[in-house]
């Protein structure tokens, strides 16, 4: 396997060879904020950020998708897909830690009995190009994960590019990355000194993420304190807005509604993105709701993300990108909800209760 | 033929709004019927919803029509002090105050949503009413622009 | 309360000084039982409401221009403890800045909260800094400590120091605001304890929104929607505001569905028009809903309006009296009718 490189100005080439076969989806800016879109012109990618808005989890399993429509003939019904499952999509700078999310979602949608065969097509027609981070974030903590995340994890890309400042490095990861970069035979090889540089950054990278969560045993830890008054003091603050879910790069539930057209007897059904902070997100037919109180929809984020889904699939559900902790109105962080449940087994700590 | 006989037949050509109406059960209803009876002629461009009263209307009825491709929406209530339910036209009118202020600073022309009074022995006055307002509709031309997608 | 130009640190100083002073004898004499205030956030641009209910915690309580969130919004549905079976509301110290202190006010006026059971600790507010901005204009930029000095706003990051002029980066609506604590309400007098205001609104010319009232239908859509097709729908602004207290929001009603939750640009401006429509003569503009929204859209463009359209039809300001019924509650014989269609 040899590297190669991609010069900063042979992005265009870059992209006008690919976007031919791809959907092509980059950074860029959209009122003020970085998000992962379908790219028209080189120009508007955007190559130094930190990380996007929302994650680009919205390529695959988008915050609003059509599923099929539906055509009310008489007493028929006829149903069309309406997705073309055949389009490929490309990302371009895709960070580590959302790469890796995409194997979080995988398990969802794409393991066990029931699979989701629109999420698996597109998917399967996904080519990640990751993108190290040269500069992490103060909230991010993914070097904190089991996973072994690094903010230069390559694993779950197919080609993998560490910024040299006026140059990338190039490394083709798995087969699909392999074909591509072959394809591309005008790109240049790397001298011996860019990988060492590309070393250096890393390790520079990591040793940058200062955040530190200790996520040892955590299901375990959660395991006997479903009803401890901590999860009290930890929702007492929060607005129930849902934000944390909403920019969570692992969050996968949906809401399925019907939109009817009943002007020209024609329909479609809809999936959307739900949270589980929405107090509707569990209430039943019957008016009856389990989680009818912010603490325990606050206790179900956290219980999923660092309980169920270490049971359920054996890995943690956080990628640790920060976006929860970046984006909450009320600055309920959750390094500090981690702290709070590791001490509990540490020591007594004294939980104030305020009400009931 | 009678005027607005005449003034039909000039219009056939031209684009005709789909406009919704929602009339009070009390006044307006009465006084389109009046319009009927009377055999006053006005635009085919409204489509009556009867309900029991302007106050009946929730703000939602409104944008809803609008999004379901309306061009245009009508209220009409009984005029002040002669309220069925004594006050519901004057909660009304302020719901519809605010309500127009908002969507003309939404962009959608103020001309769209109309509000108007129409006593049950005012059927002409029902007929100047709509025939106004369907020209005032034929200027903004259709709604498209808060029209739900398909 | 007239804010010394280049003072802006020292002030808050003194505000958080007597605050916590306040809030000491309140909890010290059993007068509250529970203390709601700002403390320290974790990441630079953030502040965390927290809820006090020892003495000795009083110290975590701060004061700075970045305590956005309206605190009146956790007392509704008031803050209850089970003693012996029943259900005791708790006694509840709020830090008030003026937008808190007149949403209590206004909630009280529709029975969403019993002021007998809550303190207002009124503070003179000297403006929310408007992070969005802040966030946006830096770019891609992390920064890792914001301070205020001397009328203007310092970001620090790793490689960069950049400062920006206090005046020109409070919210929209703190800009305009001319309640900057909480409105003094004789009939009240004795909830509020700390700093408090003549309730009079002052004189306010609405010019920030002249240049969109003044464009053409079209333009003034291509604005709306340049300015919510960022909306994800996560109805943050709803969660944050004080007024939004709903058991079920009309976008969540499905029997029948209302509204879509999709995406659409015309699902998107209804959600907002309507959440507009519902607490029209109701906001008091504290800007809770654009603080809280991840994506950074500035809905204090939509409120500012709602201020207008109520002052300028209604003579009203919310949270500020008693007396007066807000306007959606009320009605009257001669209110003006220009906007309906006559014969003429």
């Amino acid at each position: 396997m040899t590297d190669k490189i991609l010069k900063k100005e042979e992005i265009e080439k870059f992209y006008l060879d690919l976007s031919r076969y791809f959907n092509f989806f980059a950074p860029t800016k959209e009122n003020g904020n970085i998000v992962f879109k379908k790219i028209t012109d080189p120009c508007e990618i955007i190559f130094d950020f930190l990380n996007s808005k929302v994650p680009p989890k919205e390529i695959v399993f988008p915050r609003m998708e059509t599923l099929f429509t539906y055509k009310i003939n008489g007493k028929e019904i006829e149903i069309e897909p309406v997705n073309n499952l055949n389009e490929k999509y490309l990302i371009f700078g895709i960070r580590p830690c959302d790469a890796y999310s995409f194997n979080l979602l995988e398990n969802f949608f794409a393991s066990g009995k029931f699979q989701d065969d629109i999420f698996i097509e597109k998917r399967k027609n996904t080519i990640l190009i990751g993108m190290g981070c040269n500069t992490p974030r103060q909230t991010c903590f993914c070097t904190s994960l089991d996973h072994g995340g690094h903010p230069h994890r390559m694993d779950d890309v197919d080609i993998f590019l560490t910024d040299l400042g006026d140059k990338y490095l190039m490394r083709s990861i798995s087969k699909m990355g392999k074909a591509i970069i072959d394809k591309l035979a005008w790109l240049s090889d790397a001298q011996r000194k860019d990988v060492a540089k590309a070393v250096e950054l890393s390790k520079k990278a990591e040793e940058l993420i200062k955040t530190k969560v200790d996520l040892e045993n955590i299901a375990e830890t959660l395991k006997p304190h479903f009803d401890h008054p901590l999860w009290k003091e930890i929702s007492e603050n929060c607005l129930g807005c849902g934000t944390c879910a909403f920019l969570c790069p692992t969050c996968t539930c949906f809401d399925v509604i019907d939109e009817n057209d009943h002007y020209n007897n024609r329909g479609k059904r809809i999936r959307l993105w739900d949270t589980c902070q929405f107090c509707i997100y569990t209430t039943h037919a019957s008016g009856h709701n389990p989680r009818k109180s912010k603490i325990e929809r606050c206790r179900n984020r956290i219980l999923h993300k660092f309980s169920y889904y270490p049971k359920n699939y054996g890995m943690l559900g956080c990628v640790g990108c920060g976006r929860c902790i970046q984006s909450c109105p009320v600055n309920n962080d959750l390094r500090v909800i981690i702290h709070k449940i590791k001490n509990l087994e540490k020591e007594k700590i004294e939980v104030k209760i305020i009400a009931t | 033929m009678n005027e607005a006989a005449i003034e039909n037949k000039g219009e056939i050509k031209q684009w005709n709004p789909k406009i919704i109406a929602f009339l009070c059960n009390w006044c307006s209803y009465a006084g389109a019927d009046l319009a009927g009876v009377s055999r006053i002629q006005y635009p085919p461009t409204i489509r009556v919803v009867r309900v029991p009263c302007s106050g009946r209307i929730n703000p939602f009825f409104i944008i809803k029509s609008l999004m379901d491709g309306w061009d245009g929406v009508v209220v009409s209530g009984c005029h002040p002090g002669d309220c069925h339910y004594i006050s519901g036209n004057l909660v009304a009118r302020r719901r519809f105050a605010i309500l127009k202020d908002l969507l003309d600073f939404f962009g959608i022309e103020p001309e769209r949503v109309q509000f108007m009074w129409a006593s049950a022995a005012e059927g002409e006055r029902f007929a100047v009413l709509i025939k106004k307002i369907t020209k005032l509709m034929r200027k903004v031309g259709p709604n498209d622009r808060f029209k739900k997608k398909w | 309360m007239v804010i010394l130009m280049g003072n802006i640190q020292e002030e808050n100083k003194n505000i958080e000084h007597s605050m916590k002073e306040v809030a000491y004898n309140l909890l010290k004499n059993k007068e509250v039982d529970l203390i709601i205030g700002y403390a320290k956030g974790t990441i630079p641009l953030s502040s965390s409401p927290s809820f006090i209910i020892n003495q000795k915690d009083v110290d975590n309580l701060i004061w700075d221009n970045l305590c956005h969130v309206n605190l009146a919004r956790y007392v509704v549905p008031p803050i209850t403890k089970i003693i012996d079976n029943e259900n005791i509301p708790l006694k509840v110290g709020i830090v008030s800045k003026g937008c808190v202190g007149r949403s209590l006010i206004h909630l009280a006026k529709e029975n969403q909260v019993n002021l007998e059971n809550i303190k207002i600790i009124g503070i003179s507010c000297n403006g929310i800094i408007n992070r969005k901005r802040i966030e946006k204009e830096l770019g891609e930029k992390e920064i890792i400590e914001l301070s205020v000095m001397n009328s203007e706003i310092i970001a620090k990051g790793v490689d960069f120091v950049k400062t920006f002029f206090f005046d020109d980066y409070l919210n929209e609506s703190c800009k305009k605001c001319k309640i900057k604590a909480p409105p003094m309400v004789s009939s009240q007098s004795n909830v509020i304890v700390g700093g408090s205001v003549e309730s009079s609104s002052g004189e306010d010319d609405f010019s920030d929104l002249t240049e969109h009232e003044s464009k053409t239908p079209e333009e003034k859509w291509q604005t709306i929607v340049e300015l919510l097709s960022p909306c994800t729908r996560c109805y943050a602004c709803r969660e944050a505001c004080p007024m939004c207290y709903c058991n079920l929001c009309f976008v969540d009603q499905n029997k029948p569905i209302w509204f879509g939750k999709t995406t659409d640009m015309s699902d998107i401006v209804s959600f907002h028009l309507v959440r507009a429509m519902h607490v029209a003569g109701r906001c008091v503009a504290c800007g809770s809903c654009s603080s809280a929204c991840p994506m950074g859209i500035d809905l204090t463009f939509i409120t500012r309006k709602l201020e207008k359209i109520v002052k300028q039809r209604f003579d009203f300001t919310s949270g500020l009296s008693f007396d007066i019924l807000p306007p959606m509650m009320t009605q009257k014989m001669n209110d003006k009718e220009d906007f309906m269609i006559g014969e003429h």
